[in-house]
């Protein structure tokens, strides 16, 4: 059988715990509040009693019987508060002020008796206290009782005890009440989580953690959640968003493809052409689908991913110039003029491979919209907050604003960009070499206008120093 | 060339012995790392043909066995898995060469007779000559008929690497990986600008062109 919810919560078990210590650390202060009240009033009345007998023990042995019964007739007489009484060895009173020994089966050896005593009051009613005694037997056999009315040090006792346990018990009380308010705060809020955690798991991606503001530890995981379900949100949709592109970008070379093999065999069947040249072209086509989806699947490893593989260290600089110096040929045929700027000395802690890549993209690109005539640079410095930015400026049209963030998303190409080749993953790649490397792509305006150039694009992928 | 074709896909390995005995070589093929290794022993291959991925016997798991018993046949890797670190480990387990799936026939064909001509000259050269072209490894010279050429150091690299290959055909990656050392893909096709460079200073003014185009292939340099 399952408790109910509130009792299986870690907080009320904790608060049951700390009750417990709790309640022992408070009995061991009331057992000594009490023994050190109640128990000491206790001793002192048994002490009085004990005195008396020994007392009363002396006197006989100096003078037998008669002057202890003497004695005892004459104390009983007196107003005081001992009880006192004499019997021979089986029982029978011989002088004393109480009619009966209130021990009744009386072993020989010194017992101590707690009773009720009925007495008459001062009006006549009769008034009934605590008392207490001792009951010795005497060397010749006697048996000397001697009591005291202990009816005000037990109320006293009473009392102590009464308060004490009134003391456990709202002590007890208000703990249990203390844990109960906590355990039913804290699961409270563990409850608004765990909600949370299960509509992202019935596929609501939406749904996110109330922040309270109170900055503790409840807040922390309500963050820490409400950040993971908006990457897991973000993944999905880009997965998403990727999937939709990926049937339309490949769904009309496939059916090109498709449509060209179809009539190759029809012309070849009727004998009119060679069906070499189709096949060379569905070759072809063939080629550009495959390129397709290496790029993706580059992309969506890289953002899967939480380290790059393969990581080395090695100089930002030399990478440059080796990518620049790949692409010096090409950019020189389109009579681009290349400059590098490559501070000396940079670390970079990563994979080479794929940040070459993601530069040898980012120079293609200005390569590739920069009119005839134009520049391209190619710089690495050291930022003032020590990350090494690796930027590609050139003197092309540029991104207008608005449609910056959304360039490095997967297969988006501008409306400028249609006539050109490429995958429109360049850019894609870039970004998730990038975040893969904890650093970030920034894509700003370049030089400005000149001439009716411009106003060119600044593409840096910024890395932290290694 | 004798050739032990080791691919799991029996239609993939049938298309690349096709492919291969077209150019007039002897294949053998073996379905598993099991069969290919058994396949293997005793037997002298030129070059075997591994693919990473396969049922009993992986191809790490094979070539690491035939590197053991001493065999040192090259081995062209062939994966589905491409990234940088795979290669690495591909190389490591005793691979000679690692070709990514999938690839162009043209590609496989290339880097087998590659791997095989690698084989044949394995001593240290300090002079390269096709035809009337030769190269001074040591000097870092190159001349064509007599005349220096004068080339960057790129230029000298891409040209020591086809002179490597005489008269085999050459793919754009086998180029950018072995000359540039870069296993991406590059949007554009650097690698025939930077060719056409290299053909400008060894061909221009010369009556033979030596440094050849081949349709659907790559690059060839022909004596």
């Amino acid at each position: 059988m399952r408790l109910p919810r509130l009792l299986r919560t870690t907080s009320f078990r904790l608060t049951l715990l700390s009750l417990a210590v709790f309640a022992g650390a408070a009995s061991a202060f009331l057992s000594y509040v009490y023994l050190a009240t109640a128990g000491d009033v206790r001793n002192h009345a048994d002490a009085l009693v004990q005195h008396e007998v020994e007392g009363l023990e002396r006197i006989y042995a100096r003078g037998g019987v008669a002057a202890l019964n003497q004695t005892i007739i004459e104390r009983a007489s007196m107003d005081r508060d001992q009880l006192y009484l004499l019997m021979k060895a089986d029982g029978t009173p011989i002088s004393g002020s109480i009619g009966a020994s209130p021990i009744h089966n009386f072993s020989g050896h010194p017992t101590w008796a707690t009773f009720q005593l009925t007495e008459a009051g001062a009006q006549g009613q009769s008034v009934t206290q605590a008392a207490r005694g001792l009951e010795v037997q005497l060397s010749g056999g006697q048996l000397l009782f001697v009591g005291a009315d202990v009816g005000e040090a037990e109320a006293y006792v009473g009392r102590v005890l009464h308060a004490l346990w009134g003391a456990g018990a709202l002590t007890i009380l208000l703990g249990l009440l203390g844990g109960l308010v906590i355990s039913r705060n804290a699961s409270r809020n563990v409850a608004a989580l765990v909600g949370v955690i299960d509509q992202g798991r019935a596929g609501d991606l939406a749904a996110r953690a109330q922040v309270r503001g109170a900055g503790d530890e409840y807040d922390e995981l309500a963050l820490g959640l409400n950040d993971m379900m908006d990457r897991l949100e973000r993944s999905i949709a880009s997965i998403r968003h990727a999937g939709d592109a990926i049937a339309h970008d490949l769904r009309s070379p496939l059916t090109r493809l498709r449509a060209r093999l179809e009539a190759a065999i029809i012309e070849a069947d009727a004998g009119h052409t060679d069906p070499r040249e189709a096949l060379q072209q569905a070759l072809e086509d063939t080629d550009g689908v495959l390129r397709t989806f290496s790029a993706v699947l580059s992309i969506a490893r890289l953002e899967a991913a939480t380290d790059p593989p393969g990581k080395t260290e090695f100089d930002a600089g030399a990478l440059a110039q080796d990518v620049a110096e790949l692409y010096a040929p090409v950019t020189e045929d389109k009579a681009l003029e290349l400059q590098v700027d490559a501070a000396p000395g940079l670390k970079l802690r990563g994979n080479r491979e794929f940040i070459s890549q993601a530069v040898a993209n980012l120079l293609d690109n200005a390569a590739k919209y920069t009119p005839p005539g134009g520049a391209i640079r190619l710089a690495v410095r050291r930022r003032n907050s020590g990350d090494v930015e690796i930027s590609v400026t050139d003197t092309g049209p540029g991104i207008e604003a608005a449609d910056r963030e959304r360039v490095v998303e997967r297969f988006v190409r501008l409306e400028n960009s249609r006539h050109q080749p490429g995958s429109g993953l360049g850019l894609s790649l870039v970004a998730a070499v990038a975040r893969v490397h904890k650093g970030a792509l920034e894509i700003d305006e370049g030089p400005g206008r000149l001439e009716g150039s411009g106003p060119g694009l600044r593409a840096a992928l910024i890395f932290p120093p290694a | 060339m004798r050739l032990l074709i080791v691919e799991d896909d029996r239609e993939a390995a049938q298309a690349m012995a096709t492919g291969l005995s077209e150019r007039g070589h002897e294949c053998e093929q073996a379905h598993d790392g099991e069969a290919g290794l058994a396949a293997a022993d005793g037997r002298k291959f030129d070059v075997m043909i591994v693919d990473r991925m396969m049922p009993r016997l992986d191809g790490v798991g094979m070539v690491g066995a035939l590197r053991r018993r001493g065999d040192a046949t090259p081995v062209l890797f062939l994966s589905a898995l491409g990234e940088v670190h795979d290669r690495v480990t591909g190389l490591n387990a005793g691979g000679d060469d690692y070709l990514v799936k999938p690839y162009a026939l043209a590609e496989l064909i290339a880097r087998v007779e590659a791997l095989a001509r690698r084989r044949d000259t394995g001593g240290v050269q300090t002079q390269l000559k096709v035809g009337d072209l030769e190269m001074d490894l040591i000097g870092r010279r190159v001349h064509r008929a007599g005349v220096e050429i004068d080339l960057q150091p790129r230029e000298f690299q891409l040209l020591e690497f086809l002179m490597r290959h005489g008269g085999q055909s050459v793919t754009r990656t086998m180029l950018l990986e072995k000359v540039w050392e870069y296993h991406f893909d590059p949007q554009t096709n650097v690698i025939d600008v930077h060719i056409s460079r290299l053909r400008a200073k060894i061909d221009k003014g010369f009556d033979k062109a030596m440094l050849q185009t081949v349709r659907g292939a790559g690059y060839r340099l022909e004596a």
